[in-house]
């Protein structure tokens, strides 16, 4: 898939997006990087074809596509069961296929909360889940996510990572964003720039070669109420996933950065429980390994 | 599109936002019913598609108003385009204003003491369908799809409901009303509502069309 000359403005106004160029291949990972206000949502939402670009060409877009908003619309009576069956209905599904693949994606996301209650009771989070099972009904070669990392419980960022090495394994597409720089490095392997309604490739991604991860659990310094710290663990260059279980944190990072994040976090008060490489290596997840 | 038809429906009754305009017009149907003494039937059936024609205008706004636009950019996405979700949305607009006003055409047995034939249903229906037809196609060009600013597309629809509704003998509405009220026997009517039905119809179908149309370009 590919975009040629892509703009798009409104009425008249600035330009959101000019002349973009940008290569989509198969089995990729790729990562549109840039703040808020550069055209990154837009251009996402031209990729699936929802917003017609108001000049140049998306060429060979795949039939099935998932898109991942960035926030689910919290206000809606409907439960989870039941939107995720109805979209899969839209999609093409037969109404049983539909519900079991809803229970299915339910269950490995985890949704806490209940698939049977309204949408709006759901956390934040748990709504995100949904946003992000509706997506992968029929299972996309074209999955696109605004910013994924954000909205999900960092309980569901593992899955979130086993989802999109499945999507590319199978030879689809995987376009996300996000603002930091920390997460977009480890998990892209090709990075576009957005500013201003600019892209440009970054030269210096798409290694082949992904880098050793380190495991770490903390326990966090708990203050005078008994409550334990918590911190933006993903904030830290090269964490990978971070999943706090009480009064336990446990952080993979890529193992070049683990000397200075355990500095960083000895300085703040946290305590070192336990520290080891990790087993598999992301590049037999991302690579190809089953 | 029975899969968005099915979804937008479920949306639509899980938010009870149906049901302020189809109260107006159950109320408005009894008390034009209630009071039509010995009018016949075909000739109450007039105001009521007109009080329908009102009412549709209100329900297509709600509808299409109300629907959240994340979740609409996730249903264009499974259905692969947004003209779909829109004609899943007037489709659903439509048949629920039908659907009560299909008990209504009831009304004259149980309110008052009118006999119903089968002449008579089949012209309630062409008048029902008449009224709700005009009343979503006014009400797609006035939604938040076409008219951003609340206040604009009010006066908007008061405008529109009004060029339709008062000119002398203009199809489909005052047409409509007045066949009704002036043609004693059903089976003469029935060409007559068929034909402003007809015309109805093809309001509808361009209003979808230029609603589409604005709703691409915006997006």
């Amino acid at each position: 898939m590919r975009l040629r000359g892509i703009g798009k403005r409104y009425q008249r106004q600035a330009w959101v997006l000019a002349d973009v160029d940008v290569d989509l291949p198969p089995g990729e990972l790729i990562a549109f990087s840039g703040g808020n206000g550069s055209g990154k949502s837009t251009l996402l939402r031209i990729l699936v074809g929802v917003t017609r670009p108001t000049t140049g060409q998306v060429l060979d877009r795949p039939a099935r596509v998932g898109y991942v908003p960035d926030r689910f619309p919290p206000d809606e009576r409907m439960s989870a069961h039941s939107y995720l069956t109805h979209m899969g209905r839209v999609s093409g599904l037969r109404s049983a296929a539909a519900s079991r693949r809803a229970e299915e994606l339910l269950e490995r996301l985890a949704l806490v909360g209940g698939a049977d209650t309204a949408l709006r009771t759901l956390s934040k989070g748990n709504a995100q889940k949904v946003a992000l099972a509706q997506a992968l009904m029929i299972p996309p070669r074209l999955l696109v996510l605004d910013e994924p990392w954000s909205g999900l419980d960092s309980s569901a960022h593992g899955v979130l990572a086993e989802i999109m090495a499945e999507t590319t394994r199978a030879g689809g597409t995987v376009v996300f964003t996000d603002h930091r720089e920390s997460v977009v490095q480890a998990n892209a392997t090709r990075i576009y720039r957005v500013a201003r309604g600019k892209v440009t490739a970054d030269p210096e991604s798409a290694s082949a070669a992904r880098p050793e991860e380190t495991r770490i659990v903390f326990r966090a310094p708990v203050n005078e109420y008994g409550i334990p710290r918590t911190a933006d663990w993903h904030a830290f260059a090269g964490v990978l996933t971070a999943r706090a279980d009480g009064a336990s944190v446990t952080v993979h990072v890529t193992s070049a950065r683990a000397d200075e994040l355990v500095l960083a976090a000895l300085h703040d008060g946290w305590s070192l429980v336990e520290a080891g490489q990790v087993n598999t290596p992301r590049a037999a997840v991302l690579g190809g390994a089953s | 599109m029975i899969a968005l038809f099915r979804y937008t429906m479920a949306a639509m009754l899980h938010s009870q936002r149906y049901i302020p305009p189809l109260l107006l017009f159950v109320g408005v149907a009894f008390v034009f019913t209630g009071s039509s003494g010995s009018l016949p039937v075909a000739a109450i059936y007039g105001p009521v598609s007109g009080a329908l024609f009102v009412s549709s205008v209100w329900l297509t706004v709600t509808l299409v108003n109300a629907e959240d636009p994340v979740r609409r950019v996730i249903a264009v996405v499974h259905a692969g385009r947004s003209r779909s979700v829109l004609v899943a949305t007037v489709l659903a607009a439509l048949a629920t204003s039908l659907l009560v006003s299909a008990l209504m055409l009831f009304l004259p047995l149980v309110v008052g003491d009118h006999a119903i034939t089968l002449d008579d249903i089949l012209v309630g229906v062409l008048a029902m369908l008449t009224g709700a037809s005009t009343g979503v196609a006014i009400g797609l060009i006035v939604s938040r799809l076409v008219i951003r600013r609340t206040g604009h597309a009010v006066i908007a629809a008061l405008i529109l409901m009004s060029v339709v509704s008062f000119p002398q003998d203009l199809p489909p509405i005052n047409r409509l009303i007045r066949l009704l009220a002036h043609t004693p026997d059903a089976p003469d009517l029935l060409l007559g509502t068929a034909g402003c039905a007809a015309v109805a119809l093809a309001a509808l179908t361009a209003s979808t069309l230029i609603t589409d149309a604005v709703a691409d370009r915006r997006d």
